[in-house]
């Protein structure tokens, strides 16, 4: 055993570090695109504690460490680039604290979707988090991390916008809180406190994130959902504008896809409303439909199919696995997500479709509003078949156009990989980039923590 | 055997990784697949595993005693195949059998598998204990030789040899005996149900003892056949037929619901205690037999019968299945499944976990011990429990 | 590398010993009711040969002495992978081991081989001398209770097991005879269907006749007196193997006991 290894296992137990082949291959894999490259050790930590001794070991070594949650960027955000420690961070999975009053939820860096969900379904029906329509095993940690955004995202903005506050373990092995939790035991606010904000978006850069305090929001009884269609394109932004000055609405999304060839072409706009009375619900149906659509209906250019209504009690939502994993019958698809302009989503949808078109794949898009239109999450989705290296090839090349596309017009890409991560820098100013460098050098002075991410050139 | 001769290498890639096989139904835990809740590393669960199969038949990764174990680590509790949203979800454990085939004919399984299957075919039982000790546990209980009566009453390997097993397979042939159902056994002359032998992936060896047992089945005239494990029930009624068998087979709880109602088994006598029910996986999700254990626990007076947080379809599996039992790869740590699964009963506040598996039976009683929670909660087979409500005296 | 392999076939008392009866006529045990099986050591024996020639290539042949019913254990060294399986037909059970030695060594010389190689004893008699004396009567070096070896060139390089866990380094020169001790590989499975094809092989069946030798040439020079089991009182059973082994014995052992 060389002595690395000895030391590794020494801090997380031999069960949970692993230099085997099998470890290795299975950890050198995003699901989406990206190329495969192979850790030198595979560990899965318990505590924080044994996260700050792999750290200080790390910057001994000078061993590259990559945080990984679920898994679920797509991305490659968790591909050890560089080699060295990649840590499975889902071990450390406890629920900490849910103050109800103050509606937060304090986890461990593990927590995964599925059990926060189920966690507050079963003790805490009336709280409710952002959630991201991930599969169940995506953490919340990685998601805020990311500066996901989930179906709250219209009413309260990004996930990482719902942040009291952090528990990093520094690039160099200290312990750190960012928010009221460092001066109290209590986790209700990061504001007034000076900005440490530091640690989102940098995709593991700056830091591991051990624990989070995220805000919890009002869950009502009822929700109502109801899919209004159009055909035209140009209208999607003025409907989105028009539903958010409403104030009534919850989730907003609006996409289109090729398959099933019923909807291809047109562009379903979902809109949850969410109530704790039938008056409630009748009244916000009232005010979307009839008084801010009524218009487009009378004249013709759009319609709703279906209206559902359900009671939210004893139901974890089950988002389930895109479809779009499955298109090419191959188990895999990959989207490029960027925070675009609303009034964006004609061309990104024109421009969706065309890349689609050229490179063999079934088109699908979708925008996500986040804010009072401030802006929204909009994906292209590529679906690509595991066993075809030709089909991985195509989708990896929608995906950059992808990525091209979202600054043309521009927007930012949300969660880049290594591709969107140098667009970005390239155009960005260049104070900011410097202003960047120097905070990585300042943090991680030995370069360990995911190398080969926004490495400012 | 390349990718392209692998029954399932055109669908083994479309496995997204999407997590769900790790899941119960409700999401409360991420631990409900016992192999990746004992490690808690990606490998080990059903898409790693998948993941791994593939590339090993694709020649990206060389066959290691390390694939091995996990490829063998896998219990069959079918969790994964509940909880898989995707369309090829039926075949997923299939697909980790086939891959199992191909290394029993290579040759190449780990040490305890070897054993397991040696023995089998050596001495008929995966101890490898004597072939002439299989019947011992039935002198002086008064159970008679199979001899042309109504049910055959099939024991197994595990319920024959192992010491807390013994009991309840002699306790269910008391209350059966005391019911007056006409049953008979096999004795020494009883062979391995091959249950385990075909989930580990021997095909042949698991043909040839089908085939034996159906020909000595036959040849005695038995048509009705009531098991005391579920594991002997699911291959008798499942995979046996596939050799041109008929018989009725039953798992001796759906007798016993049938005999209690039908006033038969008086269990009047009661029991009384906080019971919770721990699902089988071989009467649950390979049998979709939920209910008639339930059943049976219900119509005792004074049993208070609680369930655990994960049950039914959701139920997380003692870890004891694969040939688990024996080859014991997911023992040794408090992560193991079975002693998650004691904690989980431990909860609900019961004092007795009522369970219908010999197998079962012999990993909580493993966990319990290893919880240090003997005093506060014992295991005890349905049969043991129905026994005591009608009085009969188990031996213990 | 032509390698010849020795092997016979036992009773399975590993897990039976419980079952063990002297029989009437004192020198044997009660057979009637026992499964028989391959000398554990003659697995691990075979599978060291195998992986030789899977390495070097070359032909394995594996021979016995025994009855009809000791085809069996051929057969499964066929599945294992051996090319050629020769059984020399006679009772052994009214032999010693120097007059097993002479057949085989009297076989082996007639076949072509660079390494011979025997298990270190076997669980019946347990005698482990059978393949020095074979070594000696073929006039070739030998080594027994070996736990590893290594081709190099004309020379195999063997490390034999002494007590206290000490190992012994040899060079011997080619063609050279060894006795091999469990634990020094891991055997492969040999599938149910695996043996079935097996018998699609041939077996060859050799007189002592073809062999030049005759039943009264072949005079025991150690007689068996009695057999009797060791005295009631305590229970002991000496676990041999390598550590792995003991431990899963061990293990066995106490999982089937009343203990727990």
């Amino acid at each position: 055993m060389d002595s690395v290894l000895k030391a590794l296992a020494a801090i997380v137990g031999e069960d949970h570090v692993s230099t085997e082949p099998e470890e290795i291959y299975i950890y050198s894999y995003d699901l989406g695109t990206t190329e495969p490259h192979p850790p030198d050790y595979v560990l899965a930590p318990k505590t924080t504690e044994e996260v700050q001794e792999i750290v200080k070991l790390a910057n001994r070594e000078k061993l590259p460490i990559v945080p990984l949650g679920g898994g679920l960027t797509l991305a490659g955000l968790a591909v050890p680039l560089r080699g060295g420690i990649v840590l499975d961070l889902k071990r450390m999975d406890k629920i900490i604290e849910v103050n109800e009053k103050a509606r937060y939820v304090v986890v461990e860096c593990g927590v995964s979707q599925g059990q926060l969900i189920s966690h507050l379904d079963r003790y805490h029906p009336e709280l409710m988090h952002s959630e991201p329509g991930a599969p169940a095993q995506a953490t919340i940690a990685g998601n805020v991390a990311i500066h996901g955004q989930g179906d709250l995202a219209q009413q309260y903005g990004f996930n990482s916008d719902m942040v009291n506050g952090l528990e990093i373990v520094l690039p160099t092995g200290e312990l750190c809180r960012t928010g009221s939790c460092s001066i109290s035991p209590s986790w209700f606010t990061q504001h007034p406190l000076p900005d440490l904000g530091l640690f989102l978006g940098w995709s593991g850069t700056t830091g591991i994130i051990t624990k989070l305090s995220l805000r919890l929001y009002p869950r009502k009884k009822i929700r109502d959902t109801g899919q209004f269609v159009v055909e035209d394109e140009e209208l999607v932004p003025d409907i989105i504008f028009k539903i958010t000055h409403t104030e009534m609405v919850g989730d907003l999304v609006a996409f289109s896809q090729e398959i099933p060839t019923f909807s291809s072409g047109l562009h379903h706009i979902t809109i949850s409303i969410s109530g704790d009375s039938e008056e409630e619900i009748e009244f916000k149906r009232r005010v979307i439909y009839d008084e801010t659509l009524g218009e487009y209906v009378r004249s013709g250019d759009g319609g709703f199919i279906g209206l559902t209504s359900v009671l939210r009690a004893g139901l974890p939502r089950r988002p389930p696995i895109s479809k779009a994993s499955d298109w090419k019958k191959g188990g895999g698809f990959e989207y490029v997500g960027a925070i675009m302009p609303v009034d964006t989503y004609p061309e990104c949808y024109r421009r969706g479709v065309e890349i689609s078109s050229r490179h063999d794949i079934p088109y699908t898009v979708l925008g996500r509003v986040i804010g009072r239109s401030h802006a929204m999450m909009f994906s292209w989705t590529y679906a690509f078949n595991r066993a075809d290296p030709e089909s991985i090839r195509q989708a990896r090349e929608a995906l950059h156009e992808s990525d091209d596309l979202a600054l043309e017009l521009g927007g930012t890409i949300w969660k880049p990989g290594i591709y969107g991560q140098q667009l970005v820098m390239e155009r960005m100013d260049p104070n900011t980039l410097n202003l960047m460098r120097k905070i990585k050098k300042l943090l991680d002075p030995n370069g360990v923590m995911n190398p080969g991410n926004w490495e400012v050139i | 055997m390349a990718l392209a001769d692998y029954k399932y290498g055109d669908i083994i890639h479309r496995c997204f990784r999407c997590g769900y096989c790790k899941y119960p139904t409700s999401w409360i835990d991420l631990n409900s697949c016992p192999a990746y809740a004992r490690f808690r590393l990606e490998s080990y669960s059903t898409g790693g595993r998948l993941w791994l199969i593939r590339a090993w038949l694709n020649n990206e990764l060389d066959w290691t005693e390390h694939l091995a174990e996990i490829v063998y680590s896998c219990a069959t509790c079918k969790n994964c195949v509940e909880q898989c949203p995707l369309g090829f979800n039926i075949d997923i454990v299939n697909m980790i059998i086939a891959a199992r085939s191909e290394m029993v004919e290579r040759g190449s399984v780990p040490l305890a598998v070897k054993n397991f299957l040696d023995n089998i075919q050596r001495q008929g039982n995966p101890y490898g204990n004597a072939r002439i000790k299989r019947g011992e546990w039935i002198k002086e209980t008064g159970i008679r030789q199979y001899d042309g009566q109504e049910f055959l009453y099939y024991i197994g390997c595990v319920g024959s040899y192992d010491t807390r097993a013994k009991e309840t397979a002699k306790t269910l042939g008391e209350v059966l005996g005391k019911a007056g159902v006409s049953f008979g056994v096999l004795g020494n002359e009883e062979n391995c149900d091959g249950n385990e032998v075909m989930k580990l992936g021997e095909e042949g060896l698991f043909q040839s003892l089908a085939e034996q047992n159906i020909r000595q089945f036959r040849d005695l005239g038995v048509s009705k056949i009531v098991t005391l494990s579920p594991h002997s029930y699911n291959a008798i009624k499942n995979n046996y037929p596939g050799f041109n068998s008929s018989f009725d087979v039953f798992h001796y709880t759906q007798l016993l619901r049938n005999l209690i109602k039908d006033g038969r088994v008086d269990v009047s006598g009661g029991f009384n205690a906080k019971v919770t029910y721990h699902d089988p996986c071989f009467l649950g999700r390979w049998n979709n037999e939920y209910d008639t254990p339930r059943q049976v626990l219900n119509v005792i007076p004074g049993i208070e019968l609680v369930e655990m947080e994960r049950t039914r379809t959701g139920a997380l599996c003692c870890g004891g299945g694969g040939g688990n039992f024996y080859t014991d790869f997911l023992s040794g740590s408090e992560d193991s499944p079975a002693r998650i699964r004691i904690r989980e009963a431990h909860t609900t506040g019961a004092s007795v976990v009522a369970v219908a598996c010999p197998n079962c039976m012999t990993m909580l009683e493993d966990a319990v011990k290893a919880e240090g929670l003997e005093e506060r909660l014992k295991i005890m087979d349905i049969s043991e429990i129905v026994g005591e409500a009608c009085l009969v005296k188990a031996n213990k | 590398m032509d390698i010849v392999v020795a092997i016979k076939q036992v009773p399975d008392t590993s897990e039976v010993v419980d079952v063990v009866e002297i029989d009437a006529s004192e020198k044997d045990i009660k057979k009637d009711t026992l499964i028989f099986k391959m000398n554990d050591w003659d697995e691990y024996t075979l599978e060291e040969a195998l992986r030789l020639k899977e390495k070097l290539g070359g032909i394995v042949t594996t021979i016995t002495v025994g009855p009809s019913e000791w085809d069996d254990v051929l057969r499964r060294a066929l599945a294992m992978g051996v090319d050629r399986a020769i059984r020399i037909d006679e009772d052994v059970t009214s032999l010693d081991s120097y007059a097993v030695a002479e057949i085989l060594s009297t076989l082996i010389s007639r076949l072509p081989y660079e390494l011979v190689m025997f298990g270190a004893q076997s669980e019946d008699l347990g005698n482990g001398q059978v393949g020095p004396m074979v070594a000696e009567m073929l006039d070739i070096p030998h080594a027994t209770l070996v736990v590893n070896l290594q081709l190099q060139g004309k020379e195999v390089r063997v490390s034999r097991e002494l007590e206290g866990g000490v190992l012994e380094l040899y060079n011997i020169k080619l063609p050279a005879l060894l006795t091999v001790q469990t634990g020094i590989n891991r055997p492969r499975y040999v599938s149910f269907t695996g043996i079935k094809k097996a018998r699609e092989k041939e077996i060859e069946v050799v007189s002592l006749d073809k062999l030049g030798l005759s039943g009264e040439k072949l005079i025991p020079k150690v007689k068996l007196e009695k057999l009797e089991l060791p005295p009631a009182g305590k229970r002991a059973e000496i676990i041999s193997g390598s550590t792995e082994e003991a431990a899963a014995r061990l293990t066995m052992i106490m999982k089937n006991s009343e203990l727990f």
